[in-house]
């Protein structure tokens, strides 16, 4: 009796359980892990970066003279009709709201029509409240509600105005060069430094306490700063390299400075440092003829990019010295103003006029360009998890992505809120942000994704390759064989029987 | 008027120049109604319906206010700074030479109360290194000690190590802590954490250091004074951490960080002598610093101490300097003994001339330069020397002596110290060591060995003592095969009072091991057990794991008759190394066996089974067939025979 059928039967069971079971089995165990990222979901957030946000900020109407029931709706459609005329890319609006007793006017916004003799307006530097002049005549053209509208648009909500809707970018817009990414807390680090090993002192423990600790407090639910001051000894930052020359250009300061000791500092818990330096030259240097001084004082200060601010003294110190508290004020003062350009609040130094508004704008401005960073940041790890196949993804990363995407939500649903707008609404909404831009860079940032990266394919085929080349070939042959076989032994069993006969 | 608009094109112009408005000098402004105006060009909205001209201009007062006259620098007549620098200079027998830098250095108050006035918190520092108390007040560190050593200290010939051994760690890196924390856990990360910036810091591997290599002991390392641990938060603890790592190379990347720490930066005082190539280039040298937090009743500051110390070998070091590169000895500096023929080619050398006279510039390769300016007294260097030495220093071309043979640096001129003796042998005498400590592998093999340690005490009194020893987890000990070796007959419980056993996990903890004990006068003996080598996983091993694993020193706190601390040497552990190449080969070997069962398997199911007759039948060619059925003939033939033949048997 023929086993042919049997035989084959049995080759292609073997074939079937290695091809069916078997390679996927070794695909799947042999596969690095990649956790699914809701890749279609950042996509979208990526081509339509701000479908799901609509900036509202409440606005609440009070009129001390004058009873006007409804200037409210009024105002709330020509602050639309304003905002519709500029396509910016981020939709923002204003829900303007009759003043209730309720209202804190310290923490929202509020708007008085004051009865003048002409029109006008006036926003405190030290609240949120804007104040508008009217007179009888233009109650009577009705011209109120557009001035209002154009008041708060253009100068109450003016950094919104620039960033939200006159610009194309919101991120490119707030970049400069010369500010340091937001970060929420910052360091500063301030030092005296001098070219030799005289002893010097001076009053900085008053002067910062005086003179700082304000706009430290002011500025806290923006940043937080941490301050350490100290005397560096035998530094110039190689200024007096400098000494004999006349007309040093900044060029020539900024190839000469040696910024390497104070920049290295990385001991600090805060990411960023910025820093304060002032810098006497040595005995044996002698004066920096360079410097512009002044009638009022011996020096000059330089603002380096994301750096801080170079305070640079003309002539050494004499021995012992004490700085006083009028040396350093000045400086200080100096100080505080460039340290909102290098916070990236002001462009330029003196435009933070009316702080409490500004400051508050600023944490919108930062808030959104989070959610933006944020986004960029998700749709960086989508590029590279699609670009790189053979990566592991690990399940991390997809937590973070999820915590991630939630944030946004939180984020956005705070902000898209027009009943709420109250100074803890907006900290709490720049702190979740932070917070999402940090889950994000952590997600990016995975040290387990890029380092298994550039494990070699190839690897895997030169560990198994010993066990699945033998086992192929002789399957695979073995079925061939089979199936030849049959043919072979028909005729065989023929020529047989002929010679049986 | 209530007239508040702000012109601020021209204010913009004034702020510009003013160089001191800012946020907090408004805060100050006192006509509240006073606007300051909006950023950019507003108040003159562009719509003319607004119709406002530019009326009026509020002046800004101009902060700050300066009262009186100004006066940017004020004269000090005296101004010091807790910063205090020696050199102690100590020759040792056989034309040694202690040279120990000691610096001192108190910070500024500690901020500790950071609740309320979170805003008036400044850390400010003055002499006090700046890099260092961030990364203690952010792990919660009370007290720090950091040790780099490196080279043997002969204790018998040179007697006691400087400051009773207080100051010296085992070969390699050795680092303990006093962190407070909520709990053991807690303080573990802190101690991570703080690894990890010193080891940034002092360039170092100390971010090396994990829970295996982390103990916390329980009679060593007591950190000393009262007022040195405070408590900032009463609901927490302080814990006591160590680790050490013993294969780590010290050298000049470690020292410039240390003088980095301090006030003068190495560029004036005592330790403008340090310089990388001679520290290093010594026969023993330890770096160290101390710093304690110590709190009165109002305040808390740190304090420092750093040491720098080593041992140089005078005439060595004096060759290095004059001939940087080695040659001959000239004929006639030749000191060949006299009493022994001795010409150009022939020579037999005396031993070391006793008579020496030396600069300290020649030892340095430097200068002082001057004193440090900025501490509360000169820099100060003494030479602790026998009455036949003569110590003088040399400012300029002048030479001076004082009494003491301790002088003090004035000034920014150069200073040098010049020694001279007629018989280096005396010098001035150290107190004997109270025990000797040395500790040696046993055994052979690649599964296991012994580690045996012996106590000599040479004196004439009890020496009671606490042995540390920290090991590794591979080396898996049996503290039960504890033995005592004695010629005197001592027994175990004669000499070890207490014991504290903490055994390893792998991976996560090493074994911890400390007795109490008793060294009886004048006696010898050995402590030693075995241990197995454990086998470490493939990637567990360093790329030089042939080298063998260093295992780092015990330490040795003597508590009576005298406080001292010393740590025996390093031991170097060789475990199996295995052939790095043997997985792929495993791999092959095992794919071949399997290819070869599985073919054979695979077949015997898959192909015909046939008799050899079958086969030859159904395979054969056709010159086999005519073959085979010609076989078949002649079997047929013979078969036919046979019975014919059987017939005939029958027959007869």
């Amino acid at each position: 009796m023929s086993t042919l059928g049997l035989r084959k039967a049995v080759a292609i069971w073997f074939f079937a359980v290695y091809v069916f079971v078997g390679v996927p089995l070794w695909y799947k165990l042999t596969t690095i892990y990649r956790a699914p990222l809701p890749i279609e979901h950042i996509r979208s957030m990526h081509e339509n970066p701000h479908t799901d946000l609509h900036l509202v900020i409440p606005v609440y109407v009070r009129s001390d003279t004058y009873n006007f029931p409804d200037v409210h709706d009024a105002i709330q459609v020509q602050v639309n009709e304003l905002l519709k005329s500029k396509k910016g890319p981020l939709t923002w609006s204003l829900q303007v709201l009759p003043f209730e007793s309720w209202v804190n006017e310290e923490s929202d916004y509020v708007v008085t029509l004051a009865l003048d003799n002409f029109i006008g307006y006036t926003i405190p530097y030290d609240s949120k409240e804007t104040i508008v002049f009217f007179n009888d005549e233009s109650v009577v053209a009705n011209d109120i509600p557009f001035f209002v509208a154009q008041t708060l648009i253009e100068h109450t909500f003016g950094l919104e105005w620039q960033h939200f809707s006159e610009s194309k970018d919101v991120i490119k817009e707030t970049n400069n060069n010369m500010a340091i990414s937001y970060t929420p807390n910052v360091h500063l680090s301030i030092s005296l430094l001098t070219g030799d090993g005289r002893p010097v002192a001076w009053d900085i423990v008053p002067t910062l306490e005086e003179y700082f600790t304000p706009l430290r407090r002011f500025i806290s639910p923006l940043v937080n700063f941490t301050v350490d001051t100290g005397i560096v000894y035998y530094n110039d930052l190689k200024l007096g390299s400098l000494s004999g020359s006349d007309t040093a250009s900044w060029q020539d300061l900024s190839h000469t400075v040696d910024l390497s000791e104070l920049s290295s500092m990385n001991y600090y818990s805060e990411r960023t440092v910025l820093n304060l330096a002032i810098v006497f030259p040595g005995h044996s240097a002698g004066n920096l003829s360079f410097i512009n001084s002044t009638s009022k004082h011996d020096w000059q200060s330089f603002l380096v990019p994301q750096w801080g601010v170079l305070v640079i003294n003309k002539s050494p110190l004499p021995d012992s010295t004490r700085l006083t508290k009028d040396y350093l004020t000045p400086i200080i003062y100096k100080f505080s103003r460039e340290l909102f350009q290098l916070l990236g609040l002001a462009t330029q130094a003196a435009d933070l006029s009316t702080p409490y508004v500004t400051i508050d704008s600023f944490k919108r401005l930062m808030i959104i360009r989070n959610l933006d960073e944020s986004t960029e940041t998700l749709w960086s790890l989508v590029k590279l998890v699609e670009q790189f196949p053979q990566m592991a993804v690990p399940e991390e990363v997809l937590v973070n992505v999820r915590k991630a995407l939630d944030l946004r939500l939180q984020v956005a649903e705070l902000i898209n809120d027009p009943f709420k707008g109250g100074d803890a609404v907006w900290n709490q909404a720049l702190l979740l942000s932070n917070e999402l831009f940090r889950v994000c860079e952590d997600a990016f940032f995975h040290k387990e994704m890029v380092q298994q990266n550039f494990f070699p394919q190839e690897h895997k085929i030169a560990v198994y390759l010993p066990l699945l080349g033998p086992l192929t070939v002789i399957m695979l042959s073995g079925l061939v064989n089979a199936f030849k076989r049959k043919q072979k032994e028909e005729s065989s069993a023929e020529k047989d029987q002929d010679v049986k006969e | 008027m209530k007239a508040l608009l702000l012109l601020h094109t021209l204010l913009l112009v004034s702020f510009a120049e003013l160089s001191t408005l800012t946020v907090d000098d408004e805060l100050v402004i006192l006509d509240g109604n006073l606007s300051a105006g909006n950023s950019e060009d507003n108040c003159v909205v562009n719509d003319p319906s607004f119709g406002i001209k530019e009326e009026e201009v509020v002046e800004e007062q101009e902060p700050p206010p300066v009262s009186g006259h100004f006066n940017p620098f004020q004269k000090e007549s005296l101004m010091d700074y807790p910063f205090e620098e020696r050199l102690v200079l100590r020759p040792l027998p056989r034309n040694f030479l202690l040279a120990s830098f000691q610096f001192n250095i108190t910070s500024d108050e500690l901020s500790i109360d950071k609740g309320a006035s979170h805003f008036n918190s400044y850390a400010h520092n003055t002499v006090f290194p700046r890099s260092i108390s961030p990364i203690l007040e952010h792990t919660n560190t009370r007290q720090l000690h950091l040790r780099f050593t490196h080279g043997l200290w002969d204790a018998e010939s040179w007697g006691q190590l400087p400051h009773n051994g207080s100051k010296s760690g085992g070969t390699g890196v050795e680092i303990w802590a006093v962190l407070e924390s909520d709990s053991k856990q807690a303080a573990f990360a802190q101690w991570i954490s703080l690894a990890n910036s010193l080891s940034g810091l002092f360039c170092t591997s100390i971010n090396f250091i994990g829970s295996d290599k982390t103990s916390y002991p329980v009679f060593s390392f007591q950190p000393s004074g009262e007022n040195s641990l405070p408590l900032f938060n009463e609901n927490s603890k302080l814990y006591l951490v160590r680790a050490a790592l013993a294969n780590e190379p010290i050298c000049t990347e470690n020292l410039t960080p240390f003088l980095k720490l301090l006030p003068t930066k190495g560029k004036s005082g005592v330790a403008s002598l340090l310089d990388g190539h001679k520290v290093f280039d010594s026969h023993w040298h330890s770096l160290s610093i101390d710093i304690e937090t110590r709190c009165d009743d109002t305040s808390c500051k740190y304090h420092m101490e750093e040491f720098v110390e080593m041992v140089v070998h005078v005439p060595n070091a004096l060759d290095r300097a004059e001939k940087p590169i080695p040659k001959p000895v000239e004929e006639h500096e030749l000191r060949c003994d006299e009493s022994k023929p001795h010409d150009v080619f022939e020579c037999f050398p005396l031993p070391e001339s006793t008579d020496r006279e030396f600069e300290l510039s020649k030892l340095f390769g430097r200068y002082i330069l001057g004193t440090n300016l900025v501490s509360r007294s000169p820099s100060r260097v003494c030479a602790e020397v026998g009455p036949n030495w003569s110590a003088l220093v040399k400012v300029g071309n002048t030479y001076f002596s004082t009494d003491d043979n301790c002088f003090e640096i004035k000034g920014d001129e150069l200073h040098d110290l010049y020694l001279q003796t007629s018989d280096t042998a005396q010098v001035a005498s150290s107190e004997d060591v109270p025990i000797y400590v040395s500790r040696s592998l046993t055994g052979y093999g690649q599964d296991g060995g012994g580690l045996r340690t012996v106590f000599k005490n040479p004196s004439n009194e009890t020496v009671s003592l606490v042995y540390f020893e920290s090991l590794p987890w591979f080396m898996r000990l049996y503290l039960s095969s504890l033995k005592i070796e004695s010629e005197d007959g001592l027994q175990l419980d004669d000499v070890i009072t207490n014991t504290f056993y903490l055994p390893a996990i792998d991976r996560q903890r090493p074994t911890h091991l400390e007795y109490n004990l008793k060294v009886p006068p004048n006696s010898t003996f050995a402590l030693s057990y075995q241990f197995d080598k454990a086998l470490l996983k493939y990637a567990e091993y360093p790329p030089d794991a042939n080298h063998g694993f260093d295992i780092e020193s015990a330490v040795v706190t003597v508590l009576s008759p005298l406080k001292y601390e010393m740590r025996t040497a390093t031991l170097l552990l060789s475990l199996s190394t295995p052939d790095f190449s043997m997985p792929y080969n495993v791999i092959i070997l095992t794919s071949t066996i399997m290819g070869l069962a599985f073919g054979t398997i695979f077949n015997l199911m898959v192909k015909k089974l046939v008799t050899v007759e079958e086969a030859d039948k159904s395979n054969g060619s056709v010159g086999s067939r005519i073959i085979f059925k010609f076989r078949e003939r002649i079997k047929a033939i013979f078969k036919k025979k046979v019975p014919l033949f059987d017939e005939s048997k029958k027959n007869q």
